[in-house]
C-alpha cells in the first residue's frame, strides 16, 4: 500500500521524522490537559503510534515523559481512547521507566472493564509488570484464560507466554486452566463487533468461533511440559484424535511438536506416526503439508509404505488452485528428490506439467526436481537407461524453451540442479554439459556465466571421463574466443594450464591459448603466458621448444606485466625449475592463518624465524577431496534449505560441512592439550575424534560428552571428558570419570579429576591410557565408564557450601564409549576407486550381521560413520526398491596408508548383512578394521 | 488557558457544574486512600489490594464533578506522586491514626510534597483515618503530630473520619468544596 491512497487532511497520514518533536509536544500539552478531549487525544496517539510503528524511539527520558501523560488519559472513560492508550502504552514498556505506575489501573481494567478493550489491557499487563508484582495478577491471569469469550482467552495465553522469561513459576501454575480451555468451546458472543461503533450492522455472517485459543494454549501448554517427556507425550495423545483441535494452526503445532519429541527419541516413532499419518488427510492444505514435511524428515525411520501416504498426500496438493499451496508441496517433492529420487517418479507426470506453471519458482522445482528424478531412472539397471535418455532428451528440450523467459536467477539455480545431477549420476554428463555450453554461448551476465563455468569447473574435476572432461575443455577453448568478461577468460586459461598439459592434444589447446597472446587484452595476455609455459614443463620435448619460441615473442609486448612473466616463465622453463612453475601441494590455509596470528601476538617469537613446515601441506589429491565432499554437501544443503537447523541431519551436514574447521578444532585441541603438563612427553598429537560424543542425556544432571586423543608417536591414548554441572543448587567435589577398557591391552595410567564444579561450570578431566602397538595387539575396545563426585549443596545466594555438611558421595554409570577403526582413518577422495582399489596391497575379508538395522540406507550411514571414510562413485545413494547394494569407501589411515573397502551389503528376510572386502597399505590394519567393524 | 473568558466557563463558574476539579488522595500505604475512593464513589466498601499506581475515578458531588486521583502509598510509588501535581486543585492527605510508629515519615512526607510549586495553590485536607480502631490518635493528636498548624497561606483542615463505617468523609469533603468554590472558582 503506498501513502498517496490515504485522503488528504486525514489525521492519520500526517508522519515523518520531522514531525516527531511537533507530536511529542503536542501529546504532552494535550494528555495533561483538564478536561481530556477524548476526540483529539485519539487522534493524537493514532499519530504517536504511526511515528513508533514506522520505526521512530524516543529515548529513554521522552518516553518517560510521554508515559506519564498518557497514563493520565485514565481519567476518560471512552472506549476508543482506552485501546489506543494500551497501544500507546504497550510500545512504550520497553524504553520507559517506572511503568509500574499503570498496574492497579489496568488491572481494575481487566477486572471490571469494558469487554472491548478488556484484551488490550490484558495483553499490555504483561508488558507492565516484573517479577516482584506478577503475582498480584495470578489470579486476574487465572480468570481471563478460561474466559467463555475466546478472544480474552486468547489474551491472556499469549499474554501468559509472553510473561514466562520473567516469572515461569507462575505461569505454572496456570496449567490447569490452559489445559481446560484448549478443550473447552469458547464462542464469540453475538454482539462482539456491534460493541464498536464504528462497526455496521453488516457483520452477521462473521463465524462463531475461529477455535485460535487453542492454538494460544497448546503453545503455551507446551511450554510448560517442554521438560518432561512424559506428560508432553499425554498431552499428545490426548489431542490427537480427530476432534479435538479444530483450528488448524494449533494442528500444525501439534506436528511441529511431535517432531521436536522424536528428534530427542526417535524410539516413540511406533506410537507417535498412526497421528501423523492421519494428518495426511485433513481438511486444511496447510495441516497437510505440515504432516508430509515432518515425516519427510523422519523418513530414515519409517516404512515405505507409509512414506509412499505422504507422496501421495503430496501428488494431490500438486495440483490444487493456491500457488502457496502448490509451491510448499513442491519444494517438499524437491526436497525428497535430493536423497529419494526413486520415491517420487510417481509424480513426473505432474512435474512436467508444472514446468509451465504460471509461478516461476514453481516451474523451476519442477525442473530440477524432475533433473534428480531422471537420473535415478538410470542407474541401476541397463533396460531403463534408453527410457532416461529419452525424458532427459525432453526435459532438456523443454527446459531450452523456458530458459528464454525465466530470469537469470532461476537460470543459476537450475545450472546447480544439473550439476549436481552430473556429479551424481556420471553417466548422464554428456547431453547436460551439451546443454551448458549452449548456454553458455547465448547472452548472459557475467553472473550467470560465471555460475555456468563454475560449474563446468567442478565438472572437469570430478569427471572420471577422460574424454568428457577434454569435450568440456574444448569447447570452453571455443567460449574464451569470443568471451567479453576478462574475469572468466582470465580463471578459464588458468585452468586450461593446469589440466591441458594431460590431457590427449595439448597442442589443440596450445593454439587456442597462443590465440589470445596475439588477440587480447594485457591482463588476459599475462595469464595465457603463465598457461603456457605450464605446458611447456609438463609436456618437455618438442611442445617445450615449440612455447619457448612463442613466449620470446612476448618479450616484445608492449605490456610489462606480460613481459616480465614471460622472461620469467622462460628463466624457469629454461633451468629446469618445474616446481615454481607448477604446484604439487598447497598449505592448508586456515592453520596457516592460525599460526601467523599466534606468531604475530607475541613479540618474543620473533627471535625465530616462522617455520612454514608446521603448517601441514595439503596434497592435490587431499585437496580434491575436500573439494569434492564441500561441494556435495553444499549441493545438498542448497536443495535442503528447509531442514531446520535443529534437526539431527542439519547439524550432520554443518558438522562435516566444512573440513578446515575440523582442522582448526584439531589445532585447539592440540594446545589445550600441550598446555597440561603431565602430556608433555606424549610428542605430536596424531588425531582427536572432533565432534562431542554424548555418554549422557542432554539434559541429564550432569552432561558428559567425550574427546578421543591419540598419540601415535607415543602409543598413548587420552580421554577427554567435559562435565557440565546443570544443577543450580549443587556444587560438585572430587569429580572424576574412570574408565575401564575390556580389551586389557589398554592401560590405566592417571586420572586427572575436576576438584570442584560450580553450577553452569564445565570441567575437564583427561584419562590417559597406553594404548597397545598396531602390530601386536587389537586396538578396538570399548570403555566403561562411571562417574563419581561429591555433591555440596548451596546454601544462599551467594553460591556458598555449608562447610559442616560433608556432603554425600555419588557414582553412577554412564555411556559407553568406542574406540573404532574409524578412529584411525580420515576419508579421502579419489576418481577412480576401482583401479587403486586393486593395486592396494594388503587384503582381508569378512562378513558381519548389522543387528538393529532395518534399511540399506541406514546401513551405509552407520558404516560411513564408524569407519570415518569417503563413499564414492555415488554408492552412498540407494535405489529404492534393491534388496542389495554395492559401498565403495575410501580413507587414509594415521600411518599414511590408503585405505580402501568395498562393502557388498544384502538385505534377507530383515536381516542386513555386510561383505566387507578391505584393502590397506598399512600392515595389520585391514585385521583392526575386519574386527572392529559391526561391534 | 486561552477559552478562560468562553460563555461557557462563565456558566461554569456561575453554577458550578462545567469544570472538573481534580483532587488527590496521598498518604502512606495501607492508610485507606483506596478504600475512601471507592466509599466516596460507590458508597461501599470494597476489599483492595495494594495500589501499584493508582486509580483514577470522576464522581459527581453537589453539582461539582470531580475528578479524584488516588496514589499508591507504598515507598517506592511515592517518588511519582509529583508525575500527578500539575492542575490539583486540592490534595486530601490521608493519615492512619493507629500508626503511631510511621506518622513522623507520614509528615515527613507531607511537607515535603506541599513545598512543591505545582501545589502552592491547593487546598489541604486531612483524614485521620481508621477512627473505628482502637487506639486511634485523635484528630488534634494526628494535627499536631503532622505540625499543621505551621502551615500558612494555605486553606487546610483535619477530619477525623472512619472509610469503613463512612464517618467524617462527607463533612470533609462538604468543607473542600466550599474552599474550592470560593478561592478557585
Amino acid at each position: 500500500m503506498s501513502t498517496s491512497s490515504y485522503k488528504k487532511g486525514d489525521p492519520y497520514s500526517h508522519a515523518g521524522a520531522a514531525d516527531k518533536m511537533a507530536i511529542f509536544q503536542e501529546c504532552l500539552q494535550q494528555f495533561n490537559a483538564t478536561p481530556v478531549n477524548a476526540r483529539k487525544c485519539r487522534q493524537l496517539l493514532a499519530r504517536l503510534l504511526r511515528l513508533i510503528y514506522t520505526g521512530e524511539v524516543f529515548p529513554s527520558q521522552e518516553s518517560t515523559t510521554l508515559f506519564f501523560s498518557i497514563s493520565k488519559l485514565f481519567q476518560h472513560k471512552d472506549a476508543s481512547l482506552r485501546q489506543l492508550v494500551y497501544l500507546a502504552i504497550k510500545e512504550l514498556s520497553s524504553t520507559s521507566q517506572d511503568i509500574l505506575m499503570v498496574t492497579s489501573s489496568i488491572m481494575k481494567d481487566i477486572q471490571s472493564g469494558d469487554l472491548i478493550y478488556k484484551p488490550n489491557a490484558i495483553r499490555t499487563l504483561s508488558k507492565v509488570l516484573d517479577p516482584t508484582t506478577v503475582s498480584a495478577s495470578e489470579r486476574l491471569f487465572k480468570n481471563a484464560i478460561v474466559d467463555k469469550n475466546p478472544i480474552v482467552s486468547s489474551a491472556a495465553l499469549t499474554s501468559s507466554y509472553n510473561l514466562l522469561p520473567i516469572a515461569k513459576d507462575v505461569v505454572k501454575r496456570f496449567n490447569n486452566e490452559t489445559l481446560e480451555t484448549i478443550q473447552s468451546f469458547k464462542q464469540f458472543p453475538p454482539d462482539q463487533f456491534q460493541l464498536h461503533e464504528y462497526y455496521g450492522g453488516a457483520t452477521t455472517s462473521l463465524p462463531t468461533t475461529s477455535y485460535m485459543y487453542q492454538y494460544h494454549a497448546l503453545s503455551l501448554l507446551y511450554e510448560l511440559r517442554n521438560h518432561d517427556k512424559m506428560s508432553l507425550m499425554k498431552l499428545i495423545t490426548s489431542l490427537s484424535d480427530g476432534s479435538s483441535l479444530r483450528n488448524s494452526l494449533a494442528v500444525i503445532q501439534l506436528i511441529r511438536f511431535i517432531n521436536k519429541v522424536l528428534l530427542d527419541d526417535d524410539s516413540l516413532i511406533q506410537h507417535l506416526l498412526p497421528i501423523l499419518i492421519n494428518f495426511l488427510k485433513h481438511k486444511s492444505d496447510s495441516v497437510e503439508l505440515e504432516a508430509c514435511k515432518t515425516i519427510i524428515s523422519l523418513q530414515h525411520l519409517i516404512s515405505k509404505a507409509d512414506f509412499a501416504n505422504v507422496v501421495n498426500t503430496l501428488q494431490k496438493l500438486l495440483s490444487v488452485p493456491r500457488t502457496a499451496t502448490r509451491f510448499a508441496a513442491i519444494r517438499l517433492i524437491n526436497k525428497i528428490s535430493v536423497k529419494h529420487p526413486k520415491e517420487i517418479i510417481t509424480v513426473n507426470q505432474e512435474l512436467e506439467n508444472l514446468i509451465n506453471d504460471s509461478n516461476r519458482s514453481i516451474s523451476t522445482l519442477a525442473i530440477t526436481t524432475l533433473l534428480r528424478t531422471i537420473g535415478a531412472g538410470t542407474v541401476e539397471s541397463d533396460s531403463t537407461v534408453e527410457v532416461g535418455s529419452e525424458s532427459v532428451d525432453r526435459l532438456i528440450n523443454k527446459m531450452t524453451s523456458l530458459m528464454d523467459d525465466i530470469t537469470e536467477d532461476f537460470k543459476i539455480v537450475i545450472i546447480e540442479a544439473i550439476e549436481n545431477l552430473a556429479l551424481k549420476f556420471q553417466s548422464k554428463h554428456k547431453k547436460l554439459v551439451s546443454f551448458l555450453t549452449d548456454l553458455l554461448k547465448d547472452e548472459g551476465s557475467l553472473e550467470l556465466k560465471s555460475s555456468i563455468v563454475d560449474t563446468l569447473f567442478d565438472l572437469i574435476k570430478f569427471l572420471k571421463d577422460k574424454d568428457g572432461k577434454q569435450a568440456i575443455l574444448m569447447s570452453l577453448c571455443e567460449f574464451i574466443e569470443d568471451c567479453e568478461y576478462t574475469e572468466l577468460s582470465v580463471r578459464i586459461l588458468h585452468l586450461l594450464g593446469d589440466e591441458g598439459p594431460n590431457a590427449s592434444n595439448p597442442s589443440y589447446y596450445i593454439r587456442h591459448i597462443y590465440n589470445r597472446l596475439v588477440l587480447d587484452n594485457s591482463i588476459i595476455r599475462s595469464s595465457a603466458v603463465i598457461a603456457l609455459s605450464k605446458f611447456a614443463v609438463i609436456c618437455g620435448g618438442k611442445v617445450s621448444q615449440n612455447i619457448q619460441i612463442l613466449l620470446s615473442r612476448c618479450l616484445n609486448d608492449v605490456d610489462d606485466e606480460v613481459r616480465d612473466r614471460a622472461a620469467l616463465s622462460l628463466k624457469f622453463i629454461a633451468n629446469n625449475e618445474k616446481n615454481l612453475i607448477v604446484n604439487e601441494s598447497k598449505y592448508d590455509l586456515a592453520v596457516l592463518e592460525n599460526k601467523l596470528i599466534h606468531y604475530l601476538n607475541n613479540e618474543s617469537n620473533f627471535a625465530d624465524q616462522f617455520d612454514i613446515n608446521e603448517i601441514p601441506a595439503i596434497s592435490n589429491e587431499e585437496l580434491t577431496s575436500l573439494e569434492y565432499e564441500n561441494k556435495l554437501n553444499r549441493l545438498d544443503k542448497n536443495d535442503e534449505m528447509e531442514v531446520e537447523p535443529t534437526s539431527t541431519e542439519g547439524a550432520k551436514d554443518d558438522s562435516n560441512a566444512d573440513q578446515s574447521n575440523d582442522l582448526l578444532k584439531q589445532q585447539e585441541f592440540e594446545q589445550e592439550i600441550s598446555q597440561v603438563a603431565e602430556f608433555k612427553d606424549y610428542g605430536k598429537l596424531t588425531k582427536s575424534s572432533i565432534q562431542p560424543i554424548y555418554l549422557t542425556e542432554k539434559e541429564n544432571e550432569f552432561v558428559v560428552t567425550c574427546h578421543k586423543h591419540f598419540f601415535l608417536e607415543t602409543s598413548k591414548v587420552v580421554l577427554q571428558y567435559n562435565i557440565t554441572n546443570t544443577v543450580n543448587h549443587l556444587i560438585a567435589q572430587d569429580v572424576s570419570v574412570i574408565a575401564q577398557s575390556d580389551n586389557p591391552a589398554y592401560v590405566e595410567e592417571f586420572i586427572l579429576s575436576v576438584d570442584e564444579l560450580r553450577p553452569n561450570e564445565t570441567g575437564t578431566i583427561y584419562v590417559s591410557f597406553t594404548s597397545p602397538s598396531l602390530a601386536e595387539d587389537e586396538l578396538v575396545s570399548v570403555f566403561g565408564n562411571t562417574l563419581s563426585y561429591t555433591n555440596r549443596e548451596i546454601i544462599d545466594d551467594e553460591g556458598n557450601i555449608d562447610e559442616s555438611d560433608e556432603g554425600w558421595t555419588d557414582e553412577y554409570q554412564i555411556g559407553d564409549l568406542e574406540i573404532l577403526p574409524g578412529d584411525f582413518i580420515q576419508p579421502l577422495y579419489n576418481s577412480n576407486f576401482d583401479s587403486v582399489f586393486d593395486q592396494l596391497p594388503l587384503e582381508d575379508s569378512t562378513v558381519v550381521h548389522l543387528k538393529g538395522i532395518k534399511t540399506l540406507e541406514n546401513a551405509i550411514t552407520k558404516l560411513k560413520d564408524d569407519l570415518n571414510m569417503l563413499p564414492l562413485d555415488g554408492t552412498d545413494y540407494v535405489p529404492s526398491d534393491s534388496n542389495s547394494h554395492i559401498l565403495k569407501l575410501f580413507g587414509r589411515d594415521v600411518w599414511g596408508g590408503k585405505v580402501g573397502i568395498l562393502v557388498r551389503l544384502a538385505l534377507t528376510g530383515g536381516k542386513l548383512v555386510a561383505k566387507l572386502q578391505v584393502k590397506t597399505e598399512t600392515e595389520h590394519f585391514s585385521n583392526t578394521i575386519v574386527d572392529g567393524v559391526g561391534v | 488557558m486561552g477559552q478562560t473568558f468562553s460563555f461557557a466557563n462563565i456558566f461554569g463558574k456561575v453554577w458550578g457544574t462545567q469544570k472538573e476539579i481534580r483532587i488527590l488522595i496521598l498518604g502512606l500505604d495501607g492508610a485507606g486512600k483506596t478504600t475512601i475512593l471507592y466509599r466516596l464513589q460507590m458508597g461501599e466498601v470494597v476489599t483492595t489490594k495494594p495500589t501499584i499506581g493508582f486509580n483514577v475515578e470522576t464522581l459527581k458531588y453537589k453539582n461539582l464533578t470531580l475528578n479524584i486521583w488516588d496514589l499508591g502509598g507504598q515507598t517506592s510509588i511515592r517518588p511519582y506522586w509529583r508525575c500527578y501535581y500539575n492542575n490539583t486543585a486540592a490534595v486530601i492527605f490521608v493519615v492512619d491514626s493507629t500508626d503511631k510508629d510511621r506518622i513522623d515519615i507520614a509528615s515527613k512526607e507531607l511537607h515535603l510534597m506541599l513545598k512543591e510549586e505545582e501545589l502552592l495553590d491547593s487546598a489541604l485536607l486531612v483524614f485521620a483515618n481508621k477512627q473505628d480502631q482502637p487506639g486511634a490518635m485523635t484528630a488534634a493528636e494526628v494535627s499536631q503530630a503532622l505540625n499543621l498548624t505551621e502551615l500558612k497561606d494555605r486553606s487546610w483542615s483535619i477530619v477525623a473520619s472512619s472509610a469503613l463505617k463512612g464517618e467524617g468523609l462527607t463533612e470533609g469533603l462538604d468543607w473542600l468544596m466550599d474552599v474550592i468554590k470560593e478561592e478557585q472558582l
